[in-house]
């Protein structure tokens, strides 16, 4: 399992939104700051985070926290 | 720095999205600096980076980052939005492989010659925007050099490939630098150096660079940051002026008034050599306008016999502009130098290896920048040299060799400049032509410059290594040229084949020199001795052809001008009276070695 606080909080951190503003349903489409660029940088701070290397496809299919969630525990089990 | 950035561990994109989101609640306590970045990729991502780390020196950075790929735009407009933002500092990165893509997909397909115009276009690039950008602004200006080609499509390639293209881009970086050096204000960044501390390989994220062109991983960013951190950090310090050292375990290892001469740690072999060392260290410093002086708690005939007599004790007492050696408290001291140096305290670097006297001068003299000095001696000269107190921007990471030869070909330009009349520019240059004939040792060079040069070759005809020996073989003449003047070597820069066409008549087959000589009436002198050598083989008759190219049009009249008369029209083979005696030039010293 991931923690999913620290997920939480690397998102707001990166993306400049508050704690409270991010949940499972968070994405691109519902978070201004979550940009093209930003994107990037949430998946190097991730990679760096949870110690995983993230693919092309990974990149792509991280449309929401949930589906980085899930990328995630799938790396990480 | 501020109490909270200290003892921070900042290392990941995470922590230093964090630390950069509370530097901003807090910015108006740090003095505020405006940064414009102008690069070909997206530079956005290193912002919270460079933020952080110039925090940590007490900046908060206002950061513009002009749209990628967009210098010239930017800095050629004077109402652009990088004037509008006012910066302080402008930083312009370009990647070689964005300037010049086919450098990087296609290098194999240039010539020496071509990579020298592609050099000089990029050079003319950057000198018109950084003038421009000169009088549109009065910001520092911090370019930054190019590194390797880092795409791995290259490992494929055989390595002299290899070779020759991160000789290409060192050659091209030397060139910048000479640029930068002379615009004010305008200070270079050495990225191939970081590059290659962290590795070609560790530099390049793949995924990154092919999705979003950015050029390195994450550690390459946070290096790169802190290189410009550090350097905005030291163009806007008042570099410090002198370095105040303590003796016992700092310049030598062991205590002097209780080991002795004999038993303190100072030679060639360890653990002497890591203080040896350290002392070559600061000579450098001082070498490079650092003032020394000592804070010692010792009686002062023990410690100074050490600097006066110790075989091993680089650093001479006159080394030294001040010499505080007595049992008296060390901040006491220190005023005392700054008092004698009449230097202000904030411009003195402390450095001793005891932990109390530099929290107490760090306490009595606030003023004064105490270095952190590891415990571990062999760390002491990078603990030194990453200090940043000093300011070496004008003394690049380039080895003396390289700034010699920078200075050797600045000392051309400008004589160049200063030399209305060619003919005394040239006798000013002091020219040493020296023609001698090819052998083993010399096979591979010659050849080389038979395959590459285009431009001032007459017949443009490739011997392989094996031809041009099997040419001597067969009692050919081949004879190559090196040039020598007051600003250096320059290396075989010419070669020359002439065939025996039968007892006493020659052909000169191949006639040739490196465009780097050319202009300076060395080919003419070249000719001359040829001229000689085959006299002296009973020659009476010598013959030269030209033989047209796309690229050589440059010498089609080099025989007719050379006194030479044409004898063969539809081959363009001219002849030579060998009853002449050729011209000769005052100001070339040729000798001809056998």
């Amino acid at each position: 399992m991931i923690n999913f606080n620290q997920l939480k909080r690397i998102m707001s951190d990166i993306l400049e939104v508050s704690l409270d503003n991010i949940n499972e349903d968070s994405s691109p489409d519902n978070i201004e700051q979550w940009d093209s660029l930003s994107h990037i940088k949430l998946v190097m701070a991730i990679e760096a985070e949870f110690e995983v290397k993230l693919s092309p496809e990974d990149m792509t299919d991280m449309l929401s926290v949930k589906l980085i969630k899930i990328i995630l525990e799938q790396k990480i089990s | 720095m501020l109490e909270f950035l200290k003892n921070k561990s900042i290392n990941t994109p995470a922590d230093y999205a964090k630390i950069f989101k509370e530097i901003k609640l807090i910015k108006h306590q740090f003095t505020p600096i405006n940064i414009a970045i102008l690069s070909s990729y997206t530079s956005e991502i290193l912002k919270p980076y460079i933020s952080v780390e110039l925090a940590k020196k007490n900046y908060f950075s206002d950061i513009y980052f002009a749209p990628f790929n967009q210098f010239e735009q930017e800095i050629l407009n004077d109402n652009s939005d990088l004037y509008l933002q006012k910066p302080n500092i402008v930083i312009i990165h370009n990647m070689i492989e964005d300037m010049y893509p086919n450098l990087a997909s296609n290098f194999t397909k240039y010539d020496d010659e071509e990579l020298d115009l592609i050099t000089n276009q990029v050079i003319d690039r950057f000198r018109v925007i950084l003038k421009s950008l000169r009088s549109n602004s009065k910001a520092s200006i911090i370019v930054i050099n190019f590194s390797m080609i880092n795409i791995d499509m290259l490992d494929s390639v055989y390595s002299p490939t290899k070779q020759r293209q991160d000789q290409y881009i060192h050659n091209i970086n030397q060139e910048l630098l000479l640029l930068c050096n002379k615009i004010n204000g305008c200070y270079s960044i050495d990225y191939m150096n970081i590059v290659l501390n962290i590795g070609l390989q560790n530099w390049i994220d793949r995924k990154l660079y092919f999705m979003a062109r950015i050029p390195f991983a994450v550690k390459g960013q946070i290096e790169f940051s802190k290189m410009i951190a550090k350097t905005i950090g030291t163009i806007k310090n008042q570099a410090c002026k002198c370095l105040v050292l303590d003796l016992d375990n700092t310049l030598w290892g062991g205590v002097i008034g209780e080991d002795g001469m004999s038993g303190i740690q100072l030679s060639e072999y360890y653990p002497g050599n890591v203080f040896k060392n350290f002392q070559r260290s600061i000579l450098n410093l001082r070498n490079q306008g650092v003032m020394l002086a000592i804070a010692s708690k010792n009686n002062f005939n023990d410690a100074i016999e050490v600097i006066q007599k110790h075989p091993d004790c680089i650093i001479k007492e006159s080394d030294f502009a001040a010499i505080q050696i007595n049992w008296v408290d060390k901040a006491l001291n220190i005023e005392k130098i700054a008092k004698k140096l009449n230097i202000g305290l904030d411009s003195i670097v402390f450095f001793d290896d005891n932990p109390e006297e530099r929290l107490w001068v760090s306490r009595k003299l606030p003023q004064v920048k105490v270095i952190n000095v590891p415990k571990d001696p062999m760390l002491y000269s990078q603990s030194l040299a990453s200090c940043n107190y000093f300011n070496f921007l004008t003394v690049t990471n380039e080895d003396k060799n390289r700034t010699k030869m920078i200075q050797e070909s600045q000392n051309r330009e400008e004589l160049r400049d200063n030399s209305k009349d060619l003919n005394s520019f040239l006798a000013s240059l002091n020219m040493i032509v020296s023609i001698s004939f090819a052998n083993n040792k010399t096979l591979e060079r010659v050849s080389q410059l038979i395959n590459k040069t285009n431009q001032f070759n007459l017949t443009t005809k490739r011997y392989s290594v094996v031809e041009v020996a099997d040419l001597i073989e067969s009692g050919s003449i081949v004879l190559y040229l090196s040039v020598e003047d007051c600003f250096g070597n320059h290396g075989i820069s010419g070669v020359s084949i002439i065939k025996q066409r039968n007892e006493n008549e020659w052909v000169i087959d191949t006639f040739l020199l490196s465009c780097r000589i050319i202009g300076k009436r060395i080919e003419s002198v070249f000719l001359a001795e040829i001229i000689n050598i085959v006299k002296n083989k009973n020659a009476v008759k010598l013959y030269g052809q030209y033989i047209e190219s796309k690229k050589n049009h440059l010498t089609a009249n080099f025989y007719k001008e050379h006194h030479f008369v044409l004898s063969d029209k539809n081959n363009n083979i001219w002849e030579y009276n060998m009853q002449k005696i050729p011209e000769k030039i005052h100001y070339i010293k040729t000798e001809v070695k056998s």
